[in-house]
């Protein structure tokens, strides 16, 4: 059955049946990113940090607003072009558009890869430090990892479903360096806490040098869970033995409240010993033969490692010594807004293990000389100034921060940059560090609702770009036979696609510029 | 929508729709500038950039999308719509007014105190 009213108007609404579709669905589409935008609202009045303001690089997002004003042209007129039956122009205007589509596209991944590749890092101070992660020869980043010497595993082989659960194959060997390490003698496991229960037998696996991999941990797995449901059988059948011994207690008593009482509570007590099905955990202790070498990044740990110790996502822990955990930054810009004024100066990133003194000089001329450029700027004429300055934002961004575009203070070493690093690279101790993370969501809420609101919107200019591909490629015979149809389609397409434009005209001063 | 298929009335579109992408696109730079000028408090800049932008937006919508000449039946779909959207973006006001001082935004105390 074909759909009516694809061509001329209904007569009861005066459109043809798509229109009012679309129209429709623009009314949600807009209630949907209008709740997006009131987040924007809440997050921005709620924040906590200073909201960040010409952060990103607003000629990508200019370059971007462009191309997509240009293609809200090309496409509402690639629709006049189907109504004056100029088929060649249509066919080109819809290719500008849709070429429009993926330079926007192609703009936007730049934005986001740039992004994800660049590092905050909170010191406990509140400092905030960003940059790069340094690179290999090869020009790859290398993450920051933890490095640490192992000597023993422990691992915990859960009774029960649980989240964490020794799972070693997948959280532990990955990490280790130079494959999977070797242990000593058969694994011990510590003692269950039931009374009657017997520790897990792992003679099975060999007395020295086995290795621990995926069959090896089948093993022990197999042998802890078979010893763990030993364990709470025999735990639970003491429990029934008890229950019924005192069920034979309360019955053999005269008749009476007493006796009535205790047959209760009796018989209570065996119904819970029947249900006891607390399979106990089962700890395990490996010990290697040669000390062994972790490399993990911090994500792919469960808590923050300590000095000897460090705990895998599987709550699979390694005993030895750290061996260093600094984080690596080439350092760009530093960001001491949220310290109190006189701290500033004595920010922990001007510590002499990090930036250093010379840093510190430049930081404080550097506030003066904009503290000067504010007074000359906003003077009353009478020595005062008209404005706030604690509520100018670009004021504070300009002389709480420094940008760190060279290894040393430009003025004290000529600006010369030669062959080595553009910044202070920075190996900042993980004692020091509050928070760290990449330019993603979990930053702040500013990112959050940045890549939630250009997300959604690049999916859209995706979308549309497919539909107006479609039609382009495969409505040709439509074109040629019923131009009328295909230009009602090109106009609900086209409307979608300005309604895509019309968000973005709201997201680039609101993300870029304000 | 327009039902006229009369070629020199839609050559008059086309002309037409140049025009408005020639606004957007001297709008946009202004945007920018505007945002690069400090105004006494940040806020105004905010607002501004906001009164250029639904400006844009406007263009986009009553031009573009021709909602300047469309059917009853849309316009009030939007109208439901617009109603909706003001509610929400005026929502803040409930978080950042204090229902138990009720002095307004950023009273001073001392006329809290009188």
């Amino acid at each position: 059955m074909d759909i009516p009213y694809t061509v001329h108007a209904r007569p009861d609404t005066g459109l043809y049946n798509a229109k009012v579709g679309i129209w429709l669905f623009l009314a949600s589409e807009v209630m949907l990113f209008g709740g997006l935008f009131s987040s924007y609202i809440f997050l921005r009045l709620g924040a906590d940090y200073p909201w960040p303001i010409h952060e990103l690089d607003w000629t990508l997002g200019g370059i971007n607003t462009v191309v997509l004003i240009a293609s809200s042209v090309t496409v509402v007129w690639a629709w006049a072009a189907v109504k004056m039956r100029k088929h060649g122009l249509y066919k080109i205007l819809m290719l500008i558009t849709i070429l429009c589509a993926a330079v926007f596209m192609v703009n936007k991944t730049i934005e986001y890869t740039g992004k994800l590749n660049h590092w905050s890092v909170t010191l406990t101070d509140g400092s905030i430090l960003s940059g790069h992660l340094p690179k290999d020869e090869k020009g790859h980043y290398i993450p920051y990892q933890v490095k640490f010497e192992g000597q023993e595993i422990t691992l915990t082989v859960s009774g029960m479903h649980r989240a964490v659960d020794a799972n070693p194959v997948d959280y532990v060997l990955p990490h280790i360096e130079g494959g999977a390490p070797k242990f000593k003698a058969a694994p011990a496991a510590a003692a269950y806490s039931f009374a009657k229960a017997k520790s897990p037998d792992f003679s099975a696996l060999g007395s020295s040098d086995w290795e621990l991999n995926a069959s090896t941990f089948a093993q022990i797995r197999s042998i802890s869970l078979a010893a763990a449901r030993e364990a709470w059988k025999a735990e639970r059948d003491d429990k029934i033995a008890l229950a019924e011994k005192a069920l034979a207690a309360a019955e053999a008593l005269p008749e009476g409240q007493e006796r009535a009482y205790g047959i209760q509570e009796a018989k209570k007590a065996l119904t819970s010993a029947k249900n006891f099905n607390q399979v106990p955990d089962t700890k395990i202790k490996l010990v290697a033969t040669a000390p062994f070498k972790v490399a993990v990044e911090a994500s792919k740990l469960l808590a923050r490692q300590t000095a000897d110790a460090i705990i895998f996502r599987d709550g699979s822990a390694a005993t030895g010594k750290l061996l260093d955990d600094k984080f690596t930054l080439e350092a760009d810009a530093l960001d001491l807004r949220s310290l109190a004024d006189q701290a500033r100066e004595k920010s922990l990133a001007f510590d002499a293990r990090y930036l250093g003194e010379k840093w510190q000089k430049h930081f404080i001329a550097n506030r003066a000389a904009e503290n000067k450029k504010f007074d000359e700027k906003y003077s009353d004429g009478k020595g005062g100034v008209t404005r706030d300055r604690e509520k100018s934002a670009t004021f504070k961004k300009h002389a709480y921060g420094l940008h760190l575009d060279s290894p040393e203070p430009k003025g004290d070493h000529g600006g010369a940059l030669g062959d080595g690093p553009h910044h202070p690279v920075l190996h900042i101790e993980s004692k020091d560090i509050t928070f760290f993370s990449n330019y993603t969501p979990k930053l702040n809420t500013y990112y959050a609702i940045y890549f939630t609101l250009t997300g959604l919107h690049g999916l859209h200019v995706v979308a549309g770009a497919l539909v107006l591909a479609y039609f382009l490629v495969f409505n040709g015979r439509m074109l040629r036979e019923d131009p009328e149809h295909l230009a009602n389609r090109i106009e609900v397409g086209g409307l979608f696609w300005h309604f895509v434009d019309l968000i973005w005209i709201f997201l680039f001063p609101l993300l870029y510029l304000l | 929508m327009s039902d006229s298929a009369d070629p020199a009335e839609l050559q008059k579109h086309v002309k037409k729709y140049l025009l408005i992408g020639g606004i957007l696109l001297a709008a946009t730079a202004a945007t920018i500038a505007i945002a690069f000028y400090e105004f006494p408090t940040h806020s105004m800049n905010i607002i501004v950039g906001m009164i250029v932008a639904t400006i844009k937006a406007s263009l986009v919508a009553l031009i573009f999308m021709h909602l300047n000449h469309e059917r009853p039946l849309i316009y009030k779909f939007l109208a439901f719509t617009t109603v909706f959207c003001v509610v929400l973006f005026v929502l803040f006001i409930f978080s950042n007014a204090d229902p138990l001082v009720d002095h307004g935004f950023d009273a001073p105390l001392e006329a809290v105190e009188k």
